[in-house]
């Protein structure tokens, strides 16, 4: 499962290949983009954790993104609502600074920082957006809510995502590549209504 | 007394080992258990996961041998399907474009839809656009535009023989403004045709090479060299090449050993290359979806150097292959083979 392990640092073999495809897709420029962008976000998560007196143990990377699993205690509400959120943040101050600085010329990282941090503050929960969803009705009224909250909103998420993508596949007939995503959206959301969070066996 | 504690005793500890046994087994049976449920619901797992894959290998050969012709097109769709990548980078740029302030939110969108959905449509557009600017000939557009009716080719020789002074004329101030706007020779190769003789720069002669060569791309034929008829119009232009159809991705392979001497992208011609052989020949594949070979690079006979395309004036996938030799066109289909 994992082709990198060095204790604190494991790497799967599925990142690998997605990394493998990008480049051959895309290019290596592209990629270090991407790399340099998802750096950004996870560096904003970092920090925002060290802040709160949390270390980390251990850091996962897959297919799906980067999983960073805390060393001490649970933290407080508001604590790891600062820690999710300063990923994005990150993402986002880094386009504005490139956009203050270099204007036009870093358009390619400006969207790349962008879209990273659009996407993950989609309500969908292994990602950020989800989890601040989470945290927020958590904190106001109790983990059971907070709970239903992001499995009912998680899960219409998913669907509507995956429904839309699919019609504009239909209407364009095109871009097959993003049938892996609808079914993960798919597995995603019937894992959040069904309310088996192991439905796809990860 | 005596004995009788030492029975009890004996009983007592009898009935404790008992006691034990019983509860050791049963221990030992609910540990084993308990490794033993998760494997095993691995195990199912992994199973359904083998029969699932396994099941869908058995529909797809079934169909295959039972559908051929289905599954053919079925194949041939998917694969056009899987060609149209999204552009990860055209979808980075214009969200970036759209933060600097470059450009509204519904143009952004559309970018991204474009970027996404119909990546290879895109970029022509926007090239065919700027080179369009660039010439401003109205007329050469007229005459590009009847180069997209591909169909309906008619040969030289079929060709009856009346003058027609006007398209001489048009020839005429075409021909001269098209060489001035543009120094490549792409666009000359569509200018309107003056009469029924042979225009300007085109031998029907099959010249003897005199080294070898191949087909760039296994197709079909879809247009000949010559004269061949604008439906719409009803007016007859000039062909200056063949088109040999083929699926976009198609490798094209070069003709024979020489030079690249040129890579370039025009409205017409698309993405496009030109080869340099011995003796003064030449060759020009256009259409191309990408060129792969470099300006100023040795080439050899059968070398991949680009791939099949619709870019430029084209109506679909195929490759336009120019023989010329010095400054004359010459007809390729003498020196192709095609199925």
């Amino acid at each position: 499962m994992w082709l990198w392990d060095r204790g604190t640092l494991q790497i799967s073999g599925g990142f690998w290949l997605l990394t493998a495809w990008f480049v051959l897709a895309n290019g290596v420029d592209l990629l270090a983009v991407v790399l340099a962008a998802a750096g950004t976000h996870e560096l904003g998560h970092y920090l925002a954790l060290r802040a709160c007196g949390a270390g980390i143990s251990r850091v996962r990377i897959s297919v799906f993104g980067a999983v960073m699993e805390t060393a001490g205690g649970p933290l407080s509400y508001r604590r790891e609502l600062v820690t999710v959120l300063a990923g994005p943040a990150a993402n986002l101050l880094c386009a504005l600074a490139m956009v203050v600085a270099g204007g036009e010329r870093w358009s390619i990282p400006v969207g790349a920082n962008l879209v990273l941090c659009s996407f993950n503050l989609l309500p969908i929960r292994p990602l950020d957006g989800g989890r601040t969803l989470e945290l927020l009705v958590s904190w106001a009224a109790g983990p059971a809510a907070g709970e239903w909250a992001a499995r009912c909103v998680g899960g219409c998420t998913a669907l509507a995502l995956a429904a839309g993508i699919v019609f504009l596949m239909h209407c364009s007939g095109g871009s097959l590549w993003l049938l892996p995503a609808v079914i993960g959206l798919l597995g995603t959301a019937a894992g959040e209504i069904v309310g088996n969070s192991d439905f796809l066996g990860a | 007394m005596i004995s009788r504690q030492a029975g009890r005793r004996i009983y007592t500890i009898s009935s404790g080992h008992k006691r034990t046994k019983p509860k050791k087994t049963a221990g030992s049976r609910t540990t084993a258990r308990q490794k033993n449920e998760p494997l095993s619901q691995r195990e199912q797992r992994i199973l359904l996961q083998l029969v699932a894959c396994g099941s869908i290998f058995v529909l797809l050969v079934a169909v295959k041998l039972l559908l051929p012709g289905r599954m053919a097109q079925l194949n041939e769709h998917l694969s056009g399907l899987m060609q149209q990548n999204m552009d990860v980078q055209a979808v980075f740029s214009a969200v970036g474009r759209a933060v600097s302030g470059e450009e509204n939110i519904g143009g952004t969108l559309e970018d991204v839809y474009q970027a996404v959905f119909k990546p290879q449509e895109g970029e022509p557009l926007e090239t065919a656009a700027t080179v369009e600017g660039q010439l401003q000939i109205p007329q050469a557009l007229d005459s590009l535009r009847s180069f997209r009716t591909g169909a309906g080719g008619t040969w030289i020789g079929e060709e009856s023989s009346s003058g027609n002074a006007a398209k001489t004329d048009q020839l005429q101030q075409t021909a001269p403004t098209e060489a001035a706007g543009q120094p490549e020779t792409s666009t000359l190769a569509y200018v309107l045709y003056s009469d029924q003789n042979l225009p300007e720069h085109v031998s029907m002669e099959q010249a003897i090479l005199g080294f070898d060569y191949c087909t760039p791309v296994m197709g079909t034929l879809s247009s000949n060299f010559g004269y061949r008829e604008h439906p719409v119009e009803g007016e007859e232009r000039f062909h200056y090449g063949i088109d040999i159809a083929a699926d976009t991705g198609t490798a094209v392979g070069c003709f024979a050993d020489g030079t690249v001497t040129a890579v370039g992208e025009s409205s017409s011609y698309g993405k496009y290359l030109i080869v340099a052989h011995e003796g003064g020949y030449s060759t020009l594949y256009a259409h191309c979806s990408k060129v792969t070979a470099s300006s100023g690079t040795s080439v050899t006979e059968g070398q991949k150097i680009a791939e099949v395309g619709e870019t430029g004036m084209a109506t679909g996938p195929h490759l336009h292959f120019e023989l010329h030799r010095e400054s004359d066109y010459l007809n390729p289909i003498y020196y192709v083979a095609l199925g």
